[in-house]
């Protein structure tokens, strides 16, 4: 297999609240390929998002110790770069998308407004150019009229388009890598899949490496590549997708499984 | 046809519309036309995209939002020419469950006050008879009786959302219409409450009106299954007759949307576009501008309500017991071409 793109050992979180410390993450340890779908699963209090967040550096320090071997972003170590490289790497390298868009998305400016701004602030454009970027971004996820779109506020879209715009934004800069956190939660089935699609075509055709956090084993069966199962903090197995369906081997997979087909049709 | 003694609830060709802003006056039809039957003790699925009017449906039929016509029949009685009283004594019989249950249930109020609270209201037996109700209730959703001495903010959301059927159960009620009450919790959680509505159907008799988006567990849950789409149910009956041979196209592009647990099951496909604006709604089939079948005039006859089942080749009984009630509105299975 090639070489990974990003590279986690050893990842411990804490948290500190009111002099009580609970164990959030214990030594989470995962690679993350080129052009790779890696699901992350688990129920929800599992740690999934919380992985993501403390990978990003998203966790405020006063509250939360993150400790890592080691956090390799194509070969550079995140966990030792100070806040000001990670927002560098926010965005740029690493882009994020989450569950519910309407509260990732600011609502009272226009979709283009704030799609453009990721082209001025990340990659120095100037207004006029950050335009005709902001509208191919729109076209390439699958848009129609994305001059029309431009001119919307978040509130005046549906879920499903506006997720299309979070991923818009979030590919803008062209990251190496794009964590999902349940981004098709809050969608109907027929949205699920058009959004869905549109991340596996970015892989496909943009080599973006996705780490997709679900609770759902039907998009990690269909979708997915690899996974990662995640059990009060700890990846209890890691396994390719073909391999975890058919010969599960921790207790909490089997059961995962069991519940999932539990809800298959007969 | 059934029995009016053992219908439940019966809608009949209930339109509801809201005023809309920026469409010169022309109100937002939300419901239109919509006939439905619960039979006693029955689960009746309703599903449907966001939008698709199932919410504004089932709030009208327990009178939370008016409607511009049709019918709302609650053990044969028209629940729109009710007085207020006669109205509460209906209402009594059919309590609502609702998706979020942290905005549903009071922060001020400790679980027992909010049990207490419909029994209260409609003077459910004597005073001193009704905390014993409310800590039975807390039994049958299988929550402790410690828990009723806590607030709904130190509950995790299953816990809630049990609060929330229990509170709906105190009144006895014959109808529990619950919009969307799982999407909030996880899916093993989702599960057990699944369990839980089961259970009282069977220990209770009570039937449920439930409507989601997710079809696995309406598969699971519902008797019967009606498929809404801008405002009209395109599709309705038996759920395995529906499942196993959905009819309209819109109801097989939901199916075939959803992701299956089996890296070897073919790749969910792809429904383009979205619905069309129900501010807007297309001439014709109301499916048209996105059907994979689409005819030469689907975009300007609508289809008629029609029976499935004259297209299976099984003999004549067979066919009739499998997809009796089967019926859709669809081009495709109108024999009148």
């Amino acid at each position: 297999m090639n070489k990974p793109v990003l590279s986690v050992r050893q990842l411990s979180v804490t948290h500190r609240l009111s002099g009580r410390v609970v164990n959030v993450l214990d030594q989470v340890s995962f690679d993350l390929h080129q052009g790779e779908i890696l699901a992350l699963v688990g129920q929800s209090g599992s740690g999934k998002t919380k992985t993501a967040e403390s990978i990003l550096g998203l966790l405020p320090p006063d509250r939360w110790d993150i400790s890592a071997q080691a956090i390799e972003l194509n070969g550079s170590d995140l966990a030792a770069l100070p806040e000001s490289g990670l927002r560098k790497i926010r965005g740029r390298s690493i882009s994020m998308i989450f569950q519910e868009p309407l509260t990732a998305l600011d609502p009272v400016f226009t979709v283009g407004n704030q799609l453009c701004s990721v082209f001025t602030r990340h990659r120095g454009q100037r207004r006029r150019e950050a335009q005709t970027s902001a509208q191919a971004a729109l076209g390439r996820v699958g848009f129609p009229d994305p001059g029309h779109v431009m001119r919307r506020y978040p509130h005046q879209l549906s879920g499903g388009m506006r997720q299309r715009v979070m991923i818009a934004m979030a590919m803008a800069c062209r990251p190496s890598i794009l964590i999902a956190d349940e981004p098709t939660t809050a969608l109907d089935v027929t949205t699920q899949a058009q959004v869905l699609d549109q991340l596996v075509q970015l892989g496909q055709k943009d080599g973006v490496s996705l780490l997709l956090i679900t609770h759902d084993l039907g998009i990690v069966a269909q979708y997915c590549d690899r996974a990662l199962v995640m059990l009060d903090g700890k990846i209890v197995e890691q396994a390719s997708v073909e391999e975890l369906f058919a010969n599960p081997r921790h207790v909490y997979t089997k059961a995962l499984l069991n519940s999932a087909a539990g809800a298959k049709p007969k | 046809m059934t029995p009016h003694g053992q219908m439940l609830l019966e809608v009949r060709d209930l339109v509801v519309s809201y005023p809309a802003r920026g469409s010169a006056g022309k109100p937002l039809a939300a419901v239109r036309s919509v006939s439905l039957n619960i039979e006693n003790g029955s689960i009746f699925g309703l599903v449907g995209e966001s939008g698709s009017g199932k919410s504004s449906l089932a709030h009208a039929i327990i009178q939370l939002t008016p409607y511009r016509s049709g019918q709302v029949l609650f053990r044969g009685q028209d629940l729109a020419s009710l007085k207020k009283p006669q109205l509460g004594a209906a209402r009594r019989q059919m309590q609502f469950v609702f998706q979020d249950s942290l905005a549903a249930l009071s922060p001020r109020r400790s679980i027992e006050q909010t049990l207490l609270e419909p029994l209260n209201h409609f003077r459910v037996g004597a005073p001193a008879s009704r905390a014993k109700k409310a800590a039975a209730a807390l039994e049958t959703v299988e929550l402790d009786a410690d828990m009723l001495h806590r607030y709904p903010q130190e509950l995790s959301g299953g816990q809630r959302q049990r609060v929330a059927l229990a509170r709906a159960l105190v009144t006895e009620p014959e109808l529990i219409i619950a919009d969307e009450p799982l999407s909030s919790l996880d899916a093993p959680v989702q599960a057990r409450i699944v369990d839980l509505m089961l259970k009282l159907r069977a220990e209770l008799g009570i039937a449920f009106l439930f409507v989601s988006h997710d079809l696995s567990t309406v598969r699971r849950l519902a008797d019967k299954v009606g498929v809404m789409y801008l405002g009209k149910i395109v599709e309705s009956g038996k759920t395995e007759s529906l499942f196993q041979q959905p009819a309209h196209p819109y109801t097989k592009s939901l199916l075939a949307a959803v992701p299956v647990a089996d890296p070897a099951h073919p790749a969910p496909s792809v429904l383009t576009g979205e619905p069309p604006s129900p501010l807007t709604p297309p001439a014709g089939c109301v499916f048209h501008m996105r059907c994979p079948e689409k005819m030469e005039r689907c975009p300007s006859i609508e289809p008629i309500e029609v029976a499935v089942g004259k297209q299976y080749g099984a003999p004549e009984n067979e066919r009739e017991l499998k997809t009796a009630g089967h019926r859709v509105r669809c081009h495709l299975w109108d024999d009148t071409k």
